[in-house]
């Protein structure tokens, strides 16, 4: 089986009831990639949940993740995560999963994040701009009363990068018009994130206008 | 009664469980009656980065008898599979492989590595 690590919790940012990024200092460095995740070992009663939470902070960062986690109602495993505090240790395995990037796409990017599905984005964004030749596109579904993560760094117009905030029930529409209707460019590559059933009407979207399957890479919470 | 065999790449004693799909689930993780199910639930360790919720290929099972028993897979196993490490023609995830059938016999292969893309060799 995977090997444990240990993990201090250094600090928490809340960005409201429902919503909290948590600062974890490692107790060794981790090396990953961006878009990848840790999997939390968490005791809640008399079992231990594994969940998995996306690293929203850089690799060049390896000693220090930021992790993004919603209070899930009956959920234990969030309600567990909501009850530490800093200086409380965590137990983990990782990092883990394919939906990855190590360098730009040699075509257009374009990365669509659902609400907190900005986590695993961020740190793809950041590795995209230090290597795209082409430009690079967000387009960030942005749900009511919530709060819109990273928007002081995330969207801010920059060279070669174009964020688009729009409503989340406006995602599939704003996508639709933009990659599907306004033009027969197939070559773009997409990377998806959200939870729920809207990471899966955007791959069926994509793919079903004629963008390769390995061109439109999606994770869905 | 179902069966499940399964050996294992890494030299771990095979193991035989047999179960009653219809009182699935048998634990918390992956789908119910899914083959990690089955495992966890009878003491059968498979490693399940993601919570068994089809975000990860660490449950990576190889079907060798009894792949007709198993529910069909969906195109997001599909999309998982397709960067599995040793993915062959037969390879299923575990936490969404389901079985419904009580009288299904079922051999797994679980393969020596699962992916973490860093090291090449995850454990």
């Amino acid at each position: 089986m995977a090997v444990e690590h240990s993990a201090r919790l250094e600090g928490v940012v809340e960005y409201g009831p429902a919503t909290r990024a948590l600062i974890l200092r490692l107790a060794t460095p981790l090396a990953f990639l961006p878009g990848q995740f840790i999997s939390c070992l968490l005791p809640v009663g008399d079992v231990v949940l594994t969940r998995p939470y996306s690293i929203a902070s850089d690799p060049d960062s390896p000693d220090r993740l930021e992790v993004v986690i919603d209070l899930v109602p009956n959920g234990p495993g969030s309600a567990h995560l909501f009850s530490l505090v800093p200086g409380d240790t965590i137990r983990y395995t990782g990092p883990w999963g394919t939906f990855t990037l190590e360098d730009a796409p040699r075509t257009e990017a374009v990365f669509i994040a659902d609400g907190t599905g900005i986590a695993p984005i961020r740190p793809m964004i950041h590795r995209a701009l230090a290597t795209a030749v082409r430009p690079v596109t967000l387009l960030y579904g942005h749900q009511g009363g919530t709060p819109l993560l990273f928007a002081d760094e995330l969207t801010v117009l920059r060279p070669n990068y174009t964020p688009v905030v729009v409503p989340s029930a406006a995602l599939l529409d704003e996508t639709k018009h933009r990659y599907v209707t306004a033009d027969a460019e197939r070559e773009r590559h997409f990377y998806v994130c959200g939870v729920g059933p809207i990471v899966y009407a955007l791959r069926d979207l994509l793919r079903g206008a004629g963008y390769a399957r390995h061109a439109v890479r999606y994770e869905k919470w | 009664m179902a069966r499940i065999h399964v050996v294992f790449e890494s030299g771990e004693p095979a193991r035989t469980i047999e179960f009653d799909p219809r009182e699935a689930p048998f634990q918390h993780d992956g789908q119910p009656a899914s083959v990690l199910d089955v495992l966890l639930g009878h003491g059968v360790s498979l490693q399940h980065a993601c919570g068994g919720s089809c975000a990860c290929t660490t449950c990576h099972v190889i079907v060798t008898q009894g792949a007709q028993f198993l529910s069909t897979a969906e195109e997001n196993e599909e999309d998982m599979l397709d960067r599995a490490p040793g993915l062959t023609p037969t390879s299923r995830l575990g936490c969404q492989a389901v079985i419904r059938d009580p009288d299904a016999e079922i051999h797994v292969r679980v393969p020596r590595h699962t992916v973490n893309l860093i090291s090449g060799h995850g454990s």
